[in-house]
């Protein structure tokens, strides 16, 4: 469905990508791992468009969106559903809902539709949809910010650490939300830090550090390996 | 106490025109949070191009009109595209320093344009005052009154009900995140200042027509009554535009009435001065960070 | 040197300390659109010493330099707690007040049998220490190139002290200058205070050098020039303001066929520049490299000889 090949991007001088490459499945949760500064948030923003790559391809069911600006790469189906929520805080509920359909053109009546479908997926979105999205908790916010992408309806969701900054309780509540998003075929390309949550939901991990993919595999094989069992998700006591 | 009340209503006539002017100069900082300060001489430019067009063609009034809101257009897309677009975008500062450096070069433009000190501009009806109990009301202003409630009404829906004005909205949250959505916001800026100077060009013709006369001076008085409009009002509110040229008006009537004409601009810098030393953000505007609140928001 | 000329260099020297005190207050960050206030109350102060109270000179630039920079602290004490546009809209709408003050103030008293002081919007005229003292305009250019150059190496001295440093950091972050324990209040009304100082010194000059002034010629267009001057020359050096002043008044006024479109070609200048330059042509990096150039030139001459 997605896939990168040879990706590089740089900030001035600065390669902060070496020639990344991976694939997301279609229907599949592809988990992008690695440690602060190793390139995760850069390799979403060059797919979204926000960063423009040196070399490589950004390649969607064929069509190649590696020159596209931020506004094409959403109409064409690649939402981004960005790091720390990053809602409108002095916008109500709604609005922030239908800011994420800017994309699509479509008639009031089928936004209200999908607003409508959002309320239904998300309760807690409905109880306060007249609030302010500043005045939300952040687990509030982040499922917020969750629905403000699917409004874009796109074929795939890019989410950035959705559980950075977030209780552990909450942030079980938000991968039971990936989950089920993932189980009616939404398909997800999920950065995280929080190896052990991802594990449950991902289908297929990669592993990014210092620009470069270091290892890619699926959620039994990254088990098995010692290094990264060590160093993302920590020393499983018995 | 009639007097006073008189004056108080004289001054919410004077009120109509700041509060035309301060909806421009709202719209564009509700936006972007950067302020133009070449919004005056701008619609000056574009008047002084519909006066020029009067006094050499003796056109109609309605070309006038139509002539200062396009010109006032053109002249906005320029100061746009030359301090605020092509300035480095974290730079709110440099875009406003920009704005004021243009101002000189727009106003010696106009100037160029009609030398002479003072012109006739066309009127679009005859003055006239009615009466309502002991009081009297100039029907001109009253008018301007209503066409500052109109547009701001139809600002209001504009923002809120269409997906331009949600655009324009979550662009002025977060341009960042409103980049996610797939809103343009180079696009989107633009827009705004495009509706910062049809909002201009029409105050601007509405005020002109009501004087019937113009003057060199005119940009330097549309921009520092809408900038004190506004920000009396509140930076960035709309229903803030309105309350802030009341209050304007009302407050340079009773200077005029108890201290004398030389008081009146005098009491609305002194007013201005004082909001911004009490409560910098106006009466309806955003609270502003202080410094220690910026601190702590760093940690 | 003809008369032409050496008013066109006064002109220069005294809208210099405007364009001085715009820089000073640039480069603590702040961006004041207000500088023509000092101005104005330098040279009405100096011109009721030397007119109205019938007192030197070198006394009415010391009165004058003093009111315009006891007022300027006055207002950076109110104006602490406001940053960046709040800021700057203050100074602009003191500035507007002090102007429009002047319009109203009348205040004359009989010198010779002929009334002098400031009167209203008609200005304040008789300002005739110079001539009265036979002074030719030769002369009292030498007094404002002798007084700029003062300020000038005062601004040097400054911008090598620690004073200068506590500026820049103030400049650059201010919150960051707080964390190391500088006490920014007191060096924010400083600074203000040595602004308001520079500019009011001009003023003084000023009403001498015409013997007349009206509140008319302290208006918003002399704070744009002033700012553009310190922006366009880089807040690099204090000898910045002087290209902005001499790019303006020296070379544009000059060339024949910009004369009448001036502030279009220089305001358009400005504009560009801020784009390609937001920090000036001499700005801070610049500055650095001329340095370190020289300072390798020095040594590689040394190191020769």
């Amino acid at each position: 469905m997605l896939s990168i090949r040879d990706l590089v991007t740089s900030y001035g001088n600065i390669e902060a990508l070496r020639g990344i490459s991976l694939d997301a499945a279609e229907g599949e949760v592809t988990c992008l791992l690695g440690p602060n500064g190793a390139g995760k948030t850069t390799t979403l923003f060059t797919i979204a468009g926000i960063l423009t790559a040196k070399s490589g391809a950004v390649v969607l069911n064929g069509e190649d969106m590696t020159r596209l600006r931020a506004a094409e790469v959403v109409s064409r189906g690649i939402a981004l559903v960005p790091e720390n929520r990053l809602v409108f805080p002095r916008m109500d509920v709604e609005d922030n809902l239908r800011a994420g359909a800017y994309s699509r053109r479509a008639s009031a009546a089928e936004i209200a539709a999908d607003v409508a479908d959002m309320y239904r997926r998300f309760p807690r979105l409905e109880e306060r949809k007249d609030q302010l999205a500043g005045t939300l908790s952040g687990g509030e916010q982040q499922m917020l910010a969750i629905a403000r992408g699917l409004m874009a309806r796109p074929r795939i969701l890019l989410m950035d650490e959705p559980s950075i900054g977030l209780a552990p309780m909450i942030v079980a509540e938000i991968f039971d939300i990936i989950r089920e998003l993932n189980r009616e075929g939404v398909t997800i390309l999920l950065v995280e830090q929080n190896a052990r949550m991802a594990l449950d939901v991902a289908h297929k991990f990669y592993l990014i550090e210092g620009g470069r993919i270091t290892f890619s595999g699926s959620p039994g094989e990254i088990e098995q390996d010692e290094v990264i069992q060590r160093a993302y998700l920590g020393s499983r006591q018995g | 106490m009639i007097d006073f009340i008189q004056n108080t209503v004289d001054g919410v006539m004077f009120g109509s025109s700041y509060a035309l002017l301060a909806i421009g100069f709202t719209i564009v900082f509700g936006v972007m949070r950067r302020l133009n300060l070449a919004f005056g001489a701008s619609i000056m430019l574009g008047a002084y191009m519909g006066t020029w067009l009067h006094v050499h063609y003796q056109v109609h009034v309605l070309v006038v009109a139509v002539t200062t809101v396009a010109c006032t257009v053109l002249v906005g897309i320029y100061v746009e595209r030359l301090c605020f677009h092509a300035v480095r975008r974290d730079a709110a500062l440099a875009s406003m320093v920009s704005s004021f450096v243009i101002w000189m070069q727009l106003e010696e433009a106009a100037i160029h344009l009609l030398p002479e000190r003072t012109y006739a501009f066309p009127g679009l009806f005859a003055a006239g005052s009615y009466e309502a109990g002991p009081f009297l009301f100039r029907t001109e202003q009253t008018a301007m009154l209503l066409l500052a409630a109109v547009m701001v009404g139809a600002l209001h829906l504009l923002l809120h009900r269409t997906r331009f004005g949600l655009a324009l909205r979550a662009t002025s949250e977060n341009p960042l995140a409103a980049a996610y959505m797939g809103i343009h916001r180079t696009w989107t800026v633009l827009c705004a200042f495009v509706l910062m100077s049809l909002a201009g060009g029409v105050a601007g013709f509405a005020i002109l027509a009501t004087d019937q006369q113009i003057t060199p001076f005119f940009g330097l008085w549309a921009t520092f009554k809408g900038l004190i409009a506004m920000m009396l009002g509140g930076m960035g509110s709309l229903p803030g535009a309105i309350l802030g040229g009341l209050l304007l008006g009302v407050v340079e009537a009773h200077a005029l009435w108890y201290l004398g004409a030389e008081y009146r601009d005098l009491s609305a810098f002194l007013l201005l001065f004082a909001m911004l030393v009490s409560r910098p953000g106006g009466l309806l505007g955003q609270r502003i960070l202080s410094r220690e609140e910026l601190a702590f928001r760093r940690v | 040197m003809d008369d032409y000329v050496i008013t066109v260099l006064s002109n220069i020297g005294m809208i210099s300390f405007i364009g001085l005190s715009a820089y000073l207050l640039l480069v603590t960050g702040e961006i004041s659109f207000g500088q023509q206030a000092y101005f104005g109350l330098g040279a009405y102060a100096a011109g009721a010493v030397t007119a109205m109270f019938l007192l030197p000179i070198w006394v009415g630039i010391l009165v004058g330099a003093c009111v315009a920079g006891g007022i300027a602290m006055v207002v950076g004490a109110l104006t602490l707690r406001l940053s960046g546009l709040y800021f700057s809209i203050s100074t602009l709408a003191f500035a507007e007040m002090v102007r429009l003050i002047l319009l109203i103030v009348h205040v004359q008293v009989e010198v010779e049998g002929e009334m002098v002081g400031p009167a209203g919007a008609e200005g304040f005229h008789g300002i005739r220490w110079m001539f009265e003292r036979d002074l030719s305009l030769a002369h009292f250019m030498l007094l404002i190139y002798g007084l700029l150059a003062l300020v000038l190496i005062v601004l040097l001295l400054v911008e090598r002290s620690r004073l200068g440093s506590v500026f820049r950091m103030l400049g650059s972050d201010d919150l960051l200058a707080e964390m190391q324990g500088l006490d920014t209040v007191r060096y924010r009304i400083l600074a203000a205070g040595v602004a308001g100082v520079i500019s009011g010194i001009g003023g003084a000059l000023y009403a001498h050098f015409t013997t007349y002034v009206e509140p008319q010629f302290f208006n918003v267009m002399l704070g744009v020039h002033a700012l553009a001057y310190g922006l366009i020359g880089g807040l690099g050096t204090a000898f910045g303001p002087f290209i902005g002043v001499a790019i303006d008044i020296g070379f544009l006024e000059s060339v024949r066929f910009i004369q009448g479109y001036r502030m279009i070609v220089f305001g358009g200048l400005a504009a560009v520049l801020l784009i390609f330059m937001p920090r000036g042509i001499l700005d801070e990096e610049r500055v650095h490299r001329l340095k370190t150039l020289f300072r390798r030139r020095n040594h590689a001459g040394a190191q020769r000889r």
